[in-house]
Parts: C-alpha cells; structure tokens; sequence
C-alpha cells in the first residue's frame, strides 16, 4: 500500500499535535525527503484545520484587548476612540465657553434692560409730573415754609390726575423704614397714598388718579416701616393743607 | 453539534476569514517592516477569530484575553520568517490561538510536558507557505459546514475533542470509555468524509 495515502490520513491530526509519538515521527521523516505529493496534502490539512477552528462560536472581545495586544508589542497608538473622546472634551470645553460667554453677555443685556427700565420709568414719571404743572387746574400747595426743620416742597393737586408730591432736604428713610403719603379728607381719618424713598434729599411721589380735591384737607407724610401701614404710627415729617380749588 | 453552535452570522465570518486571506501578504509585509498600523490592522482581521476560538477552548475571558495577547505577540516576533508572497497569514493567527488555547488547557491538566514544544513545532511560519487560493475559498468553508452536518454524532463529537480541546485519540477513548480502535476510526472516517467532501468541490 502506498504509505503516502496512509499519511495523507493523519495530517490533520498531525497539524493539531494529536498524533501519538511514533506516528508522528514517522511523518516527521517522511516529510524530509521533500515528498510534493505529502507536502501539498499537508498544506490542504492546515486549510481544513483552519476553517475548522474559524467556526468556534463568535464572541467579541472586550474593546481593552486591542489595546494590551498593541501595547505588548510596543505600539501605542492614538486610536481613533480616543481621538473622538478628545475631540468630544475639546467640544465640550468650548460649548462651556460659550456657554460662559452668553451668560456673561446675556447678564450685560439683562442689565441695560433695567437701566432703560429705570431711565424710561423715571422719564414717564417727569412726564407725569410736567403734566401736573402744565394744567392749570392743578391747585399747588406748599409746605415747610417758615419751619425750622425742613423738608420743604410743594404738593400738587389735581381732580383728575390726583397727587404730586416734589420735597426737598427731606433725608433718606433709615433702613427698615420708608415715606408713606396720606390724603387727609376734611373732618375724615387719613388714607394711605403711596410709599416712597427720598434720594440725595430729594423726593417725588405721585398717586395717580381722579379725586375729591374739594373733600381734601391735608396731604401728609410719615415715616412708616417697610411694608407701609394702614394709618399713620408716626408724627407727620409734612403736613401740607389743601384750601381746595 | 458543532454546526448548531454557530452563530447566525457564521457564513459572514467564514466570508471574511477566507476573503481576507488573500491579501494577507501586504499585511504580511508591513508587519515585516514593523509599520505600526499594521499590528493595528492585524488585529481587526484576526483579533475577534482568535479569541472566539480561544475562549471556545478555554472557556474562561480572563485567560482567553492573556492567551490573544500572547498569540499576537508570538506572531509579532515571528512574522520575519513569514513566506509573504505565498504565506497564509490567517490560518498561521489560528493555528497559533488554538495552540496557545490547548497548550493552556494542557497546562491546567499539568499535561504540558513535551507537547508545548510539539505545538510550538506546528505553528513554525514556513509550514504556512506556498498555499494555493482555492485551499481557503468561502465554497470550501461551506462544503465543510455540510459535510460536517452530515456526520454521525460520534464523528462530530471526536472532531471536536480533537480541534477544541486537543485531546488526542487515546485521550478520546478515555474519555468517551471506548476502544482506542473505534475511536480512530470513527475519527479518521470523519476526516475522509470531510476532505473527500472538500476534495469533490475542488474538482467540481
């Protein structure tokens, strides 16, 4: 019998160091003298062997593996992970930059608003205030004349615009404690009109709308605690009489 | 049993296992010349096929992780007496996982012994050399798949003793509590089967 054909039999298991001592090393022999035909079987073995084991069930192995096996062969690569987690983090950084940025632009804003908001208020109550002393139906009060402890001013009355209130030397409220006005109705108890604050000694005040300038008797003011009060707690700081129109 | 285990993919794997062998030898070179994308590249390619058929022996990651490791290193240091221009580089990363995966085992056992350096015998380079193209085709890997369906479950049973858990035949007798005899048989009837099978595609 041709011995070829008994090897070609055993070179898969030869492949796969399975064959038993003295098989194997008759194969050993055989195959060093340079035999083509054993030499082709053999490497048709070595195909078999590998498709074989290609047909182990697919795990996927964990995404570090990649990583050891570069690294035990000295190469490190920059992988494109983590060339995308970099770029993630530069994007990142800048997103807070940015996002720094616009609040701090966007705190700017919110303060022009209200410094427009202060300055248009403040505008529309000069306006209010003009049109107080443009109508000739307005009956002008003065007080604080002649007192030794100013404040001093003028108060405004008008039927259909209501109260103007303009004082000077009047001092700034101590902390806790605000201006209130009061409209004192001839023969009746006072009605809150508003508060207020003096600044830099000067104050203005309006109550808006139309009243009873022939009821009025008085317009006062107080000093009050923050929130206000009902009726007045404290001697009145001006007390301006309204002979009425 | 062997077949049923397989994923659904399997015909994908199979198709990039055996296509990619063929343009292994660019691969092959650059490795020679220590490019490093190339261990990069080397790893795609073979890198998930190593360690599912070492974790298929082993059964254990942490062990399968060491011994991927140590089957790219071992092709690293070894890749300059790669044929490239003929050389099959795929099979050579399995032959070389699968041995350090049942060299394992055997080591486990305290089997190690002279068969460490027999394996490391099989894997020598120059036995990868001068394959032809039709030896690793997608159709061959099929017709293996079908002839391995139709074995007899013994046959499929010592084909997998033998490439998955390295037991040679008179450890499957022992194994299987049968005469070495009809274990041989049974194993060298279904590798005729298989080569025949492989062989009859060749030729069609």
């Amino acid at each position: 019998m041709n011995p070829c054909q008994d090897f070609h039999d055993e070179f898969e298991l030869y492949a796969l160091g399975l064959l038993d001592p003295a098989e194997k090393t008759e194969i050993d022999q055989h195959l060093l003298t340079g035999c083509s035909t054993c030499e082709a079987a053999l490497k048709n073995a070595l195909a078999m062997n590998a498709i074989m084991m290609s047909t182990a069930p697919g795990v996927v192995p964990p995404a570090r593996l990649k990583r050891r096996v570069l690294a035990s062969v000295g190469v490190h690569p920059m992988s494109w992970s983590w060339l995308a987690a970099m770029a993630a983090a530069c994007m990142l950084v800048f997103a807070l930059w940015l996002s720094v940025q616009e609040r701090s632009r966007a705190a700017e804003l919110a303060q022009a608003r209200r410094t427009l908001i202060d300055v248009s208020s403040q505008r529309d109550r000069l306006m209010q205030a003009l049109s107080f002393l443009d109508d000739p139906a307005t009956v002008p009060v003065s007080f604080g004349k002649g007192q030794p402890i100013p404040p001093h001013g003028n108060v405004f009355v008008h039927s259909r615009l209501g109260v103007l209130l303009i004082a000077a030397n009047l001092p700034a409220a101590q902390a806790g404690k605000t201006y209130e006005m009061w409209l004192i109705p001839k023969g009746g108890a006072p009605r809150p009109a508003g508060l207020f604050q003096s600044q830099g000694g000067t104050a203005m005040h309006i109550l808006s709308g139309p009243l009873d300038v022939g009821a009025l008797g008085a317009v006062a003011v107080t000093l009050e605690p923050e929130s206000g009060s009902p009726a007045p707690t404290s001697t009145p700081i001006i007390v301006a009489p309204v002979a009425g129109p | 049993m062997l077949w049923k285990l397989l994923p659904v993919g399997l015909s994908y794997v199979l198709l990039q296992v055996t296509l990619r062998f063929k343009d292994d030898g660019d691969l092959a070179k650059r490795l020679q010349d220590r490019d490093p994308r190339a261990m990069s590249d080397l790893y795609d390619r073979y890198g998930r096929l190593a360690y599912s058929l070492i974790y298929r022996v082993v059964r254990n990651s942490g062990a399968a992780e060491d011994l991927v490791q140590e089957t790219f290193l071992r092709v690293w240091n070894r890749i300059q007496s790669f044929d490239r221009t003929r050389g099959a580089l795929g099979p050579w990363v399995l032959t070389v996982a699968r041995n350090r995966a049942i060299d394992y085992l055997r080591s486990v056992d305290a089997k190690m012994s002279a068969g460490a350096l027999e394996l490391d015998r099989l894997e020598s380079p120059p036995l990868f050399s001068s394959f032809e193209d039709s030896a690793l085709s997608l159709d061959r890997a099929r017709v293996l798949k079908t002839a391995f369906e139709k074995l007899t479950p013994t046959q499929k049973q010592v084909i997998e003793l033998a490439y998955f858990e390295g037991l040679s035949q008179t450890e499957m007798a022992e194994r299987m509590k049968q005469p070495l005899g009809t274990v041989k048989t049974w194993v060298r009837s279904a590798l005729k089967a298989l080569r025949e099978d492989i062989a009859g595609e060749a030729i069609a």
